[in-house]
């Protein structure tokens, strides 16, 4: 199965040599560059013009050469329909990365379209410096370029970058340039080539939580009695500026302003039905968190045992139980279908390094079939034993790295199992008395 | 639970056959076992399923480990990261009985299919066990008294609060189990002794080896066995029974406790063991001459005494004097004479003196931990010093030295605690006996005490009839004169009972009596659960403070601490901390990796088995920041930790044992540390601006208050007032120079310092006489200790 | 001394008259595990106690059996029946054995 999809990269990495249309241009792209958080989330509009003979299929997206550290790519129509996005590889082209669009309406000859391009970036935003005292304000830099990077020709372009603060320290000024409070507007330029690079570079105040989910394990286990129960166990670490001294608890407690570089507490969401929830480490219960329940859902307010300061990391883990009726359906041929997140929400503008979700089936289900809504890596399956257990149940585990809140999507596992295996558990517990 | 137990006569009226009364034993017992588990709960309800006491966290890091990897693993795990730099060979220097019986109840468990964390089985072991104890006490009382004692004293041991200090859930320490292997074997020996059977006799040893394995207090038994024996020899009870089961109990016994690697060849070593060894020799001697007697006549007898008696006393003698010359048995160990006199600890060795559980016992708590039992246990010890048989004798024995011990160190408590119950059951079924049982069938009551009780107590039943129809003839208590010895005894007991019962005869009273004795069994029932719940549930890691309008807040600090320093120091960090009344630090550095499978080194921890390691330390703390910085450098110091009361008015904080911190350091280094510097003129020990200025200047002290004189607490205080000693505190402006502060938790209870690296600091102009190094001997010891870490490495 | 000669030869005739078979069987093993045990003992002055476990094994394993056949002696005999009244020789014997097996276990593991 595993090497099936391998293979199956490995195909459309070989078919999709694409050559670069000539006869596409950029007619107009306004670009918003958002730096308010840890992430960096760019999101551009194109106006796609064909200027040729052909009407096209579709188009390509580049992304810069050092563009690596790319965790999410979407691209929508102007009915905000997701278009469906392959890797490519381009003939003749210099390295960096590319995607091939296709579009669900071809574009004739002469005529235009308009799509709107999101990508998040994670790692972008540097501390500078990188470490700094208590009483400092984190600092960080970002480096872009001034102009949409594109393998076609634009005409005219803009682009705008929203920053947390208005306090910034410097920034590139290639004319024509604006400020206005906390953002920087760029543009117009016009008929730029493509593949052009120009640096740009803002170095601004970004007190926002820099937290990084370094590790971050899922598991879920279906009860067909009417339970699931999830649990995460989260590594975190302050991925900001470092902490530079001592740190005063005096001093921590005699600031009291909101904006601070440490992290003291953050929020995470949960599902509405989700019941006898529980946050501890490997010490024990920490006792520090609120739970407010909301209308469509669970917020639950978590403070780890101590503020986060830049390097600082901490781990935890945070479980729940959901009705089954909510994610679990029968389908007509019999097959159960799960449906659950891949991954649930952390904390806003989260970023998760590298993610782990395991799936334990109730037991004897046969034919498995799993479904995700983007690619992941299908690790070994395992087996586990739960209480009185004795044949054991199959765990299904999957790992993915770089993920943002964007990928909270739904996976589906779709399997055999009678449900007389129900009364498995009590049998054998009578039985071994 | 004591309701419980004095419900059975009630129903047992009934029926006196043996099938109710042995359910009605059975129902009692599960009662008392369900009572004494659910009332250790309060802890584990109040806050939640972990461990929670300092010590234990080392127990239970251990238990996992060995779950981890195996039992041979375990015995062979060096632990490097404690004591740096010498490490700690974990399998050979703890008792492994604990780790034993929760490891195999895992194993079961999961061979079952019943996934319970190791975790819940260690902190749930303890109330498990509470109720074993009951039901071997009350095996114990029968085979002493009658079964209604038995059920009596099974009810008490499983509520009283003595015990339950020790065994709430969530300490999971060696006390927990001992105390039922202490039952147990006490059981089983007395078992053997009533039957001179060879197969109690190896049952008591196998006990006893699981005693061993437990807990270091098995000495208590094995002194407390062989004096029983020499006793026994005293009054002229030899028997043939009391041969073999004393013989076969030693040898196995001897055999087996060599078993446990912590306490390897101590058996015949040690002189705690040699009691035991002289009276198995006696045993022997005494053995061989009454079969000789019963050969021969008096006087060949004689004569072959006299010269057998002379030879065998020069042998022994002097091979007791070359071995001893030779070194192959060891004087006895601080903690012996500690026992023996009480002020010997406190001169010679600090480190056992300065654990709060070795002070000795005051007057309260052994009120607070017995309440009414303390009051009834010498009633009991009365009876049975009246009816006194082989077994008795043990009982009696046990209870005097178990008192003395308990009079001596709070901790010993423990072990008086199962024989006040017994003998308080004994006392109580007594008094319940002559209250409730007359010739009339209603008042039969306990006639189910009675089809149990032995022929003797049958006798002492009888008795008080006759005495008290004497004693109506005679009218006048006190001065009855009977004209056999035998019967003034028990006429001098009769007056003792007499007095309550003189006006008794009638029926309102009796039952007036009854129901006095159930009042204040009621009472101790109240007072036990609310001294559980209030003394003894409050774990010691995780501290409450009420609020004004009695909500509940929960200060987690020591956590913070250690998950902090788990989290955020380096895998090879070392932290030196202070002892701190040899809980706390240690086995929280512990705690805070348990799981994660890093831990820090921490340089000091509770074993107290290297005393110069401990002062090393100490002086480091009492010395000033440069002194120190010079010692925390040869040490390897990462980080410096020190608890801190002053903000929350928690009083067990280090500057509060500081003192005997400085007095260890003193008895190391006597040139470099004073204890009389750390006092004012006044000899007076303040933090205030009239403290002796050693005092404000020493490392602990600036650690402890550091930046502390800045902080107001609230608006009727000064800056830099100390909540614990309410004071000011003296010197408020200083800054570190070796250290900085690199953690402190949020109510300031643990804080945590680095030690800068030499190139970090602008070290200040240090006088030339200064320079040196101060003492040429630690800097020897010290680097010896260092190959030695390396060696290891 | 002369006085303890005749004191020795007239435990002697005693002892073969008065003793029955069976014990004599037990005294025979018992003298046989004491001269055991006075060998070790030699042995361990003259050679040394180097692997001590092994030596206190050997030497515990034998002063234990030695124990135990008293105790078995004792049990058995007819002399002290009422001592002894709920044991009878056939349980004494069964405890021995229960006795040496868990005896002998012990040693096994200790001899290293």
């Amino acid at each position: 199965m595993r090497r099936g999809i391998c293979l199956l990269i490995c195909l459309t990495y070989v078919t999709a040599l694409e050559r670069i249309n000539n006869q596409l241009v950029n007619k107009n792209v306004e670009r918003s560059i958002d730096l308010t958080s840890q992430l960096v989330k760019i999101s551009s509009a194109i106006t796609l013009e064909n200027t040729g003979k052909d009407s096209v299929r579709s188009f390509l997206v580049a992304l810069e050469p050092n563009a690596v550290d790319i965790s999410y790519i979407n691209v929508k129509d102007s009915l905000k329909d997701d278009l469906k996005i392959l890797p490519a590889k381009v003939d003749g082209a210099k390295d960096g990365v590319f995607y091939n669009i296709m579009l669900k309406q071809p574009v004739d000859a002469g005529r235009s379209t308009t799509v709107i391009l999101e990508v998040v970036l994670t790692k972008r935003l540097e501390p500078y410096p990188s470490s700094i005292t208590q009483k400092d304000k984190q600092l960080v830099r970002y480096f872009g370029n001034h102009y949409f990077y594109s393998p076609y020709v634009t005409t005219k372009q803009k682009t705008e970058v929203l920053l947390s603060s208005r306090s910034v320290e410097n920034y590139t000024k290639l004319k024509p340039v604006a400020q206005s409070d906390s953002t920087i507007t760029y543009g117009p330029y016009t008929n730029i080539q493509p593949f052009t690079v120009d640096e740009m570079m803002v170095h601004f105040e970004n007190n926002s939580p820099f937290l990084t989910v370094t590790r971050l394990e899922r598991i879920i286990e279906i009860s067909h009695w009417g339970n699931i129960a999830i649990e995460e166990h989260i590594e975190i670490r302050h991925t900001g500026a470092q902490l530079k001294g001592p740190f005063s608890r005096y001093d921590y407690q005699r600031d009291t302003g909101s904006t601070h570089h440490s992290i003291k507490a953050y929020r995470t969401i949960l599902p509405a039905s989700a019941h006898s929830i529980y946050y501890r480490d490997s010490n024990g219960n920490i006792s520090t968190s609120t739970v407010r329940p909301r209308k469509e859902w669970i917020e639950l307010e978590l403070r780890p045992r101590f503020p986060l300061f830049g390097g600082w990391k901490s781990s935890y883990v945070l479980g729940y139980s959901v009705p089954s009726y909510q994610y679990l359906f029968k389908k007509p041929s019999g097959e159960y279908v799960l449906t659950m997140r891949l991954i649930d929400h952390v904390f806003d503008d989260m970023f998760v390094e590298e993610l782990e979700t395991s799936i334990i089936l109730p037991v004897g289900v046969s034919s498995v079939k799993i479904d995700t809504p983007y690619e992941v890596e299908r690790l070994p399956d395992e087996v586990t034993y739960k209480y009185l257990d004795n044949l054991g149940r199959s765990v299904i585990k999957l790992r993915k790295t770089d993920l943002v809140e964007q990928h909270i999507q739904d996976f589906e596992i779709t399997y055999d199992w009678k449900p007389q295996l129900l009364l498995h558990e009590p049998l054998s517990c009578l039985l071994e008395e | 639970m004591v309701q419980a137990g004095s419900k059975k006569s009630p129903i047992s009226k009934i029926n006196s056959k043996a099938g109710i009364s042995s359910l009605i034993i059975f129902v009692v017992l599960l009662l008392a076992w369900i009572a004494g588990f659910a009332s250790r709960l309060f802890a584990v309800i109040r806050f939640e399923s972990i461990i929670h006491e300092f010590d234990p966290w080392f127990n239970y890091r251990a238990t996992a480990y060995m779950v981890k990897h195996g039992f041979y693993n375990f015995l062979n795990w060096f632990d490097e990261r404690a004591w740096y730099p010498l490490g700690r060979i974990v399998g050979g220097t703890v008792y492994p009985g604990l780790m034993l019986t929760s490891g195999s109840i895992h194993y079961i468990l999961h061979l079952l299919h019943i996934n319970v964390h190791i975790r819940d089985i260690c902190v749930f072991l303890a109330p498990v066990f509470s109720g074993l104890t009951a039901i071997s006490t009350y095996f114990l009382t029968k085979e002493l008294w009658s079964a209604g004692a038995g059920l009596f004293a099974a009810c008490f041991i499983a509520i009283v609060p003595g015990y339950i200090s020790r065994s709430v859930a969530g300490s999971y320490d060696n006390e927990g189990i001992a105390i039922f292997a202490l039952q147990f074997t006490y059981f089983l020996w007395i078992k053997s002794v009533k039957t001179g059977s060879v197969f109690w006799a190896v049952a008591a040893s196998l006990s006893y080896f699981y005693m061993v394995s437990a807990w270091g207090g098995y000495v208590f038994i094995i002194n407390l066995i062989p004096l029983h024996v020499f006793v026994l020899l005293l009054m002229g009870r030899y028997s043939n029974r009391l041969f073999t089961s004393y013989t076969t109990f030693y040898i196995l016994g001897l055999i087996f406790s060599m078993q446990i690697p912590l306490v390897g060849f101590q058996p015949i070593r040690t002189s705690e063991h040699m009691a035991a060894a002289g009276v198995f020799a006696l045993m022997f001697a005494v053995g061989i001459l009454r079969y000789l007697q019963n050969m021969m006549t008096k006087s060949e007898f004689k004569s072959l005494v006299i010269f057998g008696g002379l030879a065998s006393a020069g042998v022994v003698f002097l091979a007791v004097v070359i071995l001893t010359y030779a070194g192959y048995v060891a004087p006895w160990s601080g903690r012996f004479y500690s026992l023996w006199d009480t002020g010997y600890a406190k001169i010679h060795i600090p480190i056992i003196a300065s654990v709060s559980e070795h002070q000795p016992t005051t007057w309260f708590s052994f009120f607070f931990d017995l309440h009414v039992l303390v009051a009834t246990f010498p009633a009991g010890l009365w009876y049975v010093i009246k009816n006194i048989n082989d077994e008795r004798v043990f009982v009696v024995l046990y209870a005097l030295s178990a008192v003395y011990f308990a009079g001596v160190m709070v901790r010993l408590m423990l072990t008086l605690t199962p024989v006040v119950c017994i003998l308080s059951g004994i006392a109580f079924s007594g008094l319940l006996e002559l209250f409730l049982r007359e010739d009339d069938v209603y008042h039969n009551e306990d006639s189910e005490e009675e089809e149990h009780s032995t022929p003797s107590k049958r006798l002492y039943d009888k008795l008080p009839k006759e005495a008290k129809s004497k004693l109506k003839s005679g009218k006048s208590v006190g001065n009855v004169k009977t004209p056999t010895p035998q019967v003034v005894g028990r006429v001098q007991k009769m007056k003792h009972e007499q007095s309550k019962e003189s006006d008794g005869i009638g029926p309102n009273i009796r039952s007036v009596v009854t129901v006095v004795i159930l009042l204040l069994l009621m009472l101790f029932a109240v007072h036990c659960t609310w001294v559980t719940s209030n003394a003894y549930s409050s774990p010691s890691i995780v501290l409450a403070s009420y609020g004004s309008d009695g909500s509940r807040q929960i200060l987690d600090d020591f956590r913070e601490a250690y998950f902090w320093l788990s989290q955020n120091t380096d895998d090879d960090a070392r932290v030196m901390s202070c002892f701190s009344n040899s809980c706390c630090i240690r086995v929280g550095l512990r705690l805070s990796n348990s799981r994660n499978g890093r831990n820090r080194t921490t340089l000091v921890d509770n074993n107290t088995w290297n005393n110069s390691h401990i002062a090393l330390v100490g002086k480091a703390m009492s010395s000033n920041e440069t002194a120190a910085y010079e010692i925390m450098t040869a040490l390897d110091v990462d980080y410096v930790l020190v608890i801190f009361g002053g903000v929350i008015g928690y009083s067990g904080d280090d500057i509060n044992k500081f003192l005997w911190m400085v007095r260890i350091a003193e008895g190391e280094h006597p040139k470099d540390i004073r204890e009389s510097d750390y006092f004012t003129e006044h000899g007076e020990f303040r933090v205030d601006s009239e403290g002796s200025p050693t005092l404000l200047n020493c490392l602990m002290y600036k650690l402890s208050y550091y930046r502390f004189g800045e902080l107001k607490l609230d608006y009727r205080t000064p800056a830099g007032f100390d909540r614990t000693r309410n004071a000011v505190i003296g010197n408020k402006d200083f800054q570190l120079t070796y250290l900085e502060e690199a953690y402190t938790t949020e109510h300031w209870l643990v804080r945590v310092y680095r030690v800068k690296k030499p190139d970090e600091f602008n070290r200040p102009r240090i006088p030339v006489a200064n320079r040196v190094v101060k003492s040429p001997s630690f800097v020897s010891k010290k680097s010896t200790k260092r190959k030695k870490g390396f060696h290891k490495e | 001394m002369a006085q303890i000669t005749t004191v020795i030869s007239k435990f002697y005739n005693e002892y073969q008259t008065k003793t029955t078979k069976k014990l004599k069987v037990i005294d025979a093993y018992l003298f046989y595990i004491l001269l055991t045990g006075i060998v070790q003992f030699i042995y361990c002055l003259l050679v040394g106690t180097f692997p001590f476990n092994s030596f206190l094994s050997g030497f515990i394993s034998c002063v234990s059996c030695f124990v135990l056949g008293v105790c078995l002696r004792l049990q058995v005999n007819p002399e002290n029946k009422t001592q002894f009244y709920s044991i009878s020789p056939e349980r004494g014997f069964a405890d021995f054995i229960f006795a040496h097996v868990v005896l002998h276990l012990v040693v096994m593991n200790f001899i290293g």
